[in-house]
């Protein structure tokens, strides 16, 4: 592919974000999709040395849920299988939450601090030792980067004339993001103009509330995606889609050396 | 095997003649005692 991706952000954010992308075939934009679940590594708890727990749930109950909590996972210093170590030691009465764990490396830190991992009562004391493992999603779910990722054609609505005068008008429900191409019709946008990228909750998903009293058209546009993209706080958005596509790259490049053997 | 007498608290160590009986309280009911090493778990 020669030409390049023209992306444009429609709703930036530092953990969820919608973005449009032009030029993309079906076939690509989903291997990024793929990418940003499967093959983006991220830091997650592997292994735990328990020192004491008396609290109510077995050792392996809290392990679970110390895989499940998100580590913050920078760019570029760490290999897959590197190693981080955390620790944790709280005593009741209180609340043992991810903020409470201490980790060997400054970089690494739990993604949010109020994750509550279990509460302790009077006299119970929970103390371990976490190894958290940069690995991808493809091995365990935890290692989920990319959380609620997916992506819709981008759709152009177009008036193709009046609705019939007295027909009574059924809601014509769509989900997404809508490229204009009718704005003198767009009665609730005043300053519409075509070619606006607008997400179909501005008008409650109904185009007869965008488009009263108008017969209306929807087309794909083709090549061109609308993502919508969740990460788990191990990284923005911004990262773990550059980080897809390099994975991609790689792949793309490590098939090119295997086949001119 | 060590245990704990639930009435007592004391540590109590059992032997193979003593039968299931607290030495110092004579109470019938023993609890076992998490081991104090350390436990490696695997996440999974």
């Amino acid at each position: 592919m020669t030409n390049d991706f023209e992306v444009e952000f429609i709703e930036p954010g530092e953990r969820s974000a919608r973005f449009l992308v032009r030029g993309v075939s079906p076939a690509v934009a989903n291997g990024i999709r793929r990418a940003m679940v499967a093959d983006v590594p991220t830091f997650s708890i592997d292994t735990v040395r328990f020192v004491e727990n008396s609290s109510v749930m077995f050792d392996e109950m809290i392990g679970l849920r110390l895989g499940l909590v998100p580590l913050s996972t920078p760019i570029g210093d760490f290999e897959e299988g590197d190693v981080v170590t955390l620790a944790l030691d709280v005593e009741g009465p209180a609340t043992a939450y991810s903020g409470d764990l201490e980790s060997a490396d400054a970089m690494v830190q739990p993604a949010d601090e109020n994750i509550p991992i279990i509460e302790l009562k009077d006299g119970q004391h929970l103390e371990f030792e976490a190894d958290a493992v940069l690995d991808s999603g493809k091995s365990h779910a935890k290692h989920q980067g990319g959380v609620s990722v997916g992506y819709r054609h981008l759709q152009r609505v177009e008036v193709a004339g009046d609705a019939g005068e007295f027909e009574e008008q059924e809601p014509n429900i769509l989900r997404g993001v809508i490229e204009e191409a009718a704005a003198e019709h767009a009665d609730a946008d005043a300053d519409a103009t075509d070619g606006d990228l607008v997400a179909t909750d501005a008008f409650d998903n109904d185009l007869t509330n965008r488009y009263p009293g108008k017969e209306v058209e929807v087309h794909d546009v083709p090549d061109a995606f609308v993502f919508h993209v969740e990460t788990d706080g191990s990284f923005s958005v911004e990262e773990l889609v550059l980080r897809a596509a390099e994975t991609l790259g790689d792949r793309a490049a490590e098939l090119e050396s295997k086949v001119a053997i | 095997m060590s245990y704990k007498c639930s009435r007592c608290k004391r540590d109590v160590e059992l032997d193979e003649y003593g039968g299931v009986r607290c030495p110092y309280c004579g109470h019938r009911v023993l609890l076992k005692e998490r081991a104090p090493e350390i436990k490696d778990v695997p996440v999974e």
